[in-house]
């Protein structure tokens, strides 16, 4: 997995690729719970390039989204595909994590 | 065409004289579910104990991804193993750890993730098989079906690519025997593993079978789909599918000269 950060509009983008396992996800885990202490608000998630995530990588942004709302911050999502939308769906999480279709739907909502 | 998930190649296996499995050979197709079926003392427990590397056959194969576990060193094989969730019978589990920490243990055991995603991971896992709000509770304080839900939640643990069930419903009463396989079909829809189940359950056959292996006294008697084996017509198959006794294998005499030790 890569995390590319970047800058849109107003927002801090986290750009994620490849794929979120019991590996990879410590890493991301640093990096989101970072954002959350320096209270970086809106973060947009992108996940145009994520091919798998596991249960260890939906933690993570269980975890991430728990830090974000202890300082009334936004994690919002942004892009994810069809496969790991059914995950999101099936745990109940689509209702929970804030879903766009892109990052400007994402700022405007 | 399915793809091939793992394929079992003329396998051989004997308890010491005594040969168990004879030159069995089928395919297990990846993201379907594979029940293996017969009834008791047809080696089918053995061949899933082949399947997952606890015991090692006589001779023959067992192609995983296509890589022959059979002929592979310990270590190699724990790989495997990581990519495997197995709810053996009676379900296994630690009876002086709570069940979170029996969920946890393979976690713990295997990864390097913090104390605080590993938390939120088991009580997913717990949700997932209905056990939400029982972390603390012990295996002894468990109901039989409870018991073998949490069983599969250990079994989830690592997110594995293959799930092997052992007689998932046995002992357990008609209504929990059916939340059982109801669970057992969400998990193939929603994450699309591959899972093999061992029964004698005709009831589990019906519900969560895409593809069936028959086996009787060490042979397969039949591969294919539920439909396929609904429509077969040998005596064995039908006899089994209808609940009939089998025949007696021997006669009188024969019962007299083996009491009698002759």
């Amino acid at each position: 997995m890569t995390i590319e950060m970047d800058k849109y509009r107003d927002a801090t983008v986290m750009r994620l690729s490849g794929e979120i396992d019991m590996y990879s996800s410590p890493g991301l885990r640093k990096e989101l719970l970072s954002l959350v202490a320096e209270r970086v608000s809106p973060l947009i998630v992108d996940f145009r390039g994520v091919s798998y995530i596991d249960s260890s990588g939906i933690a993570t942004f269980v975890e991430g989204l728990k830090g974000m709302r202890s300082f009334g911050g936004r994690l919002k999502f942004v892009a994810v595909p069809e496969g790991i939308m059914e995950i999101f769906t099936f745990s109940k999480l689509d209702r929970v994590f804030e879903i766009y279709g892109s990052a400007d739907e994402a700022l405007s909502g | 065409m399915m793809e091939t998930a793992i394929e079992i190649r003329d396998l051989v296996t004997h308890y010491g004289d005594r040969e168990i499995l004879r030159d069995v050979s089928f395919s297990i197709p990846r993201g379907r579910t594979t029940v293996i079926l017969g009834g008791s003392g047809c080696g089918k427990s053995t061949l899933l104990k082949h399947l997952i590397g606890l015991l090692r056959p006589t001779k023959g194969a067992i192609l995983i991804n296509g890589m022959d576990i059979t002929v592979m060193k310990e270590e190699e094989l724990n790989g495997v193993r990581k990519r495997m969730g197995v709810l053996f019978q009676g379900a296994a589990l630690l009876n002086s750890m709570t069940l979170a920490d029996n969920v946890a243990l393979p976690i713990r055991e295997h990864t390097r993730l913090e104390e605080s995603t590993i938390q939120i991971m088991v009580r997913m896992k717990l949700d997932l098989v209905g056990l939400s709000g029982f972390e603390d509770f012990y295996p002894s304080q468990l109901s039989g079906g409870m018991k073998k839900r949490a069983g599969i939640a250990r079994a989830m643990a690592l997110d594995p690519e293959f799930l092997f069930l052992d007689e998932p419903s046995a002992g357990l009463d008609p209504v929990t025997a059916a939340g059982l396989d109801e669970l057992i079909l969400k998990l193939r829809n929603v994450f699309k593993m591959t899972i093999v189940a061992v029964t004698h359950e005709l009831s589990s056959l019906y519900t969560i079978a895409d593809h069936v292996v028959m086996l009787d006294r060490g042979q397969v008697i039949f591969k294919g789909s539920l439909e396929g084996l609904r429509a077969s017509d040998d005596p064995r198959i039908r006899g089994f599918l209808n609940r009939r006794p089998e025949a007696e294998s021997y006669s009188p005499e024969d019962y007299f000269r083996f009491i009698a030790g002759d």
